[in-house]
């Protein structure tokens, strides 16, 4: 998944750059006041670590093979995104600059990709299963897996977006390639991942973080998928989706309004009448209440049933 | 040219290789200059052409699937532009001992944390690799590296074990070097001589000369 020289165009280089030292930045700030010089060691084997575990490979199909990528791995282990971050970008220059194994210009969107975009994925997924679960420590593997396996597939997909943004390839011709074969390799990665945390809760569980308090652990997980669905869902595509544009290429696309067994719902097409494009952010922040509120209350009768 | 310092070749290589990467797109001149100036620096740095064409090769598999969609022209160019950056790089590479990177991660313009970061991850790599290697042997030892199921719990296991024994020796040497006055910080790298300076000033005059001018004369 490394991006080589040649394959990032200026403006994506430079941009990719500017947003990867920004957070890489922020990334030293937070590590020097968890980590500082005295445990630079820790971190630097740790990171040799990554760098090793990445060596294994694990066969996936028709010959292919795949290795982990390291993020959901380095975030639980070091109990951290800032210093995991740092960590898998050690990694990527590293290789960029001894292996020549990913390019120097393209360096910024490999950070931004397989190292930032990577951790923070895995760990707000992680954290959110986690929290789910009620935060208990035996948990953590299945929780990483998933993130992890997740993060894979995240991660290929904003790399075809940076090829498709530089020019490279078509985004209909590289978005599907990537994700079918990361696909597989996320599987890989998230069962690697989960079954290494497994390994170490049962040989060494002092080495991995501590039990976290729920609310205090679901904070920044909740305040990012409320952003999500507040904000982001203002820039959502208008054009149709697949079925909508099948639909509409196939002449069936009227049915719904011609018939007349169609239930009305308070927030039809993710709208509320008259609010327009604050109606559309609210909508998007009740529905993620609502399933946030629904898998917190199932999430409680499992926990309490199991305790 | 070999007598010039570590720091001099890496600073070099650099400028090429992102002076190379951000020629214009189908600008064929510029790219031309880089190919004639990365033969020079193949020969400069004495490169077994042998050892680096088997590294190019793997790479021109990969980076010719992923451009031959955009049509032989373009695809080309982006396949040689991408090539010519690994040669630059590739070459460096090739002509210094591997004990030398620790020197090279020394002499990078990054923040200190992150320099530090880097060289313990380098320095303990070759250690790591030896581990692995033994992990590997005992596992074919005793059978568990068979052509079963890639869902297995052995090399998960192995991976577990290899972060132990990593955190164990990393707090051994840790300890090891606060004995022995280490501060956290690295002693006063050197820096480039006059000459030096001169020859890096030129090439990057020259590098932003043909890189920018492929932008504004086709």
């Amino acid at each position: 998944m490394h991006l080589p020289d040649g394959f990032v165009s200026v403006p994506v280089a430079l941009s990719t750059g500017i947003l990867s030292g920004g957070v890489l930045w922020v990334s030293l700030q937070k590590t020097s006041s968890t980590y500082g010089s005295r445990h630079a060691v820790v971190l630097g084997l740790t990171t040799a670590f990554i760098f090793a575990a990445q060596m294994i490979n694990f066969p996936i199909f028709g010959g292919t093979s795949g290795h982990l990528l390291g993020g959901g791995l380095a975030g639980a282990l070091l109990g951290n995104p800032w210093s995991a971050i740092l960590c898998i970008t050690t990694v990527l220059i590293i290789q960029a600059l001894l292996f020549a194994d990913g390019g120097i210009t393209a360096l910024g969107a490999n950070i931004l990709t397989m190292g930032i975009g990577s951790v923070s994925m895995a760990w707000i997924l992680s954290r959110t299963l986690l929290a789910v679960f009620g935060g208990n420590k035996k948990y953590l593997p299945i929780a990483s897996g998933i993130g992890a396996a997740i993060s894979v597939l995240g991660t290929s997909l904003a790399c075809a977006i940076i090829l498709a943004l530089s020019g490279i390839s078509e985004a209909s011709i590289i978005i599907p390639s990537m994700a079918g074969i990361h696909l597989f390799i996320g599987v890989g990665e998230g069962i690697i991942t989960g079954s290494i945390l497994a390994y170490l809760l049962k040989v060494r569980p002092d080495l991995l973080p501590g039990e976290e308090n729920t609310f205090r652990g679901i904070l920044f997980p909740v305040i990012i998928i409320f952003l999500l669905a507040g904000i982001v869902s203002l820039f959502a595509s208008a054009l149709p989706d697949g079925l909508e544009s099948v639909a509409q290429n196939l002449g069936f696309k009227n049915l719904r309004e011609n018939s007349s067994n169609v239930v009305q719902t308070p927030f039809s097409r993710y709208e509320i009448n008259g609010l327009g494009q604050i109606g559309k952010s609210m909508a998007g922040l009740l529905g993620a209440l609502v399933c946030f509120g629904i898998a917190f209350v199932i999430a409680r009768i499992v926990k309490d049933k199991n305790a | 040219m070999l007598e010039f310092s570590l720091k001099l070749r890496l600073y070099l290589s650099l400028l090429l290789v992102v002076g190379t990467a951000l020629v214009k797109i189908e600008n064929w001149i510029s790219l031309f200059i880089y190919i004639i100036v990365s033969i020079f620096w193949v020969v400069l740095l004495r490169v077994k052409v042998e050892k680096l064409f088997k590294i190019l090769s793997l790479q021109i598999l990969f980076l010719g699937i992923l451009v031959l969609p955009q049509g032989y022209e373009r695809a080309g160019f982006l396949l040689l532009r991408s090539l010519v950056c690994l040669v630059f790089l590739i070459s460096f590479l090739l002509s210094i001992p591997a004990h030398t990177f620790g020197s090279i991660i020394r002499s990078l313009p990054l923040p200190a944390p992150l320099k530090l970061n880097l060289y313990f991850s380098v320095h303990f790599l070759e250690k790591l690799k030896i581990e692995i290697e033994k992990m590997n042997l005992s596992a074919q030892l005793r059978g568990l590296n068979g052509t079963t199921s890639w869902i297995r719990y052995t090399n998960a296991s192995m991976i577990g074990s290899l972060y132990i024994r990593t955190l164990e020796k990393a707090e051994r040497v840790n300890k090891a070097m606060y004995l022995r006055g280490f501060s956290g910080e690295f002693p006063p790298e050197k820096i480039l001589q006059t000459k030096e300076r001169i020859i890096l000033n030129a090439i990057l005059f020259l590098v932003s000369v043909i890189t920018l001018g492929s932008y504004f004369f086709d």
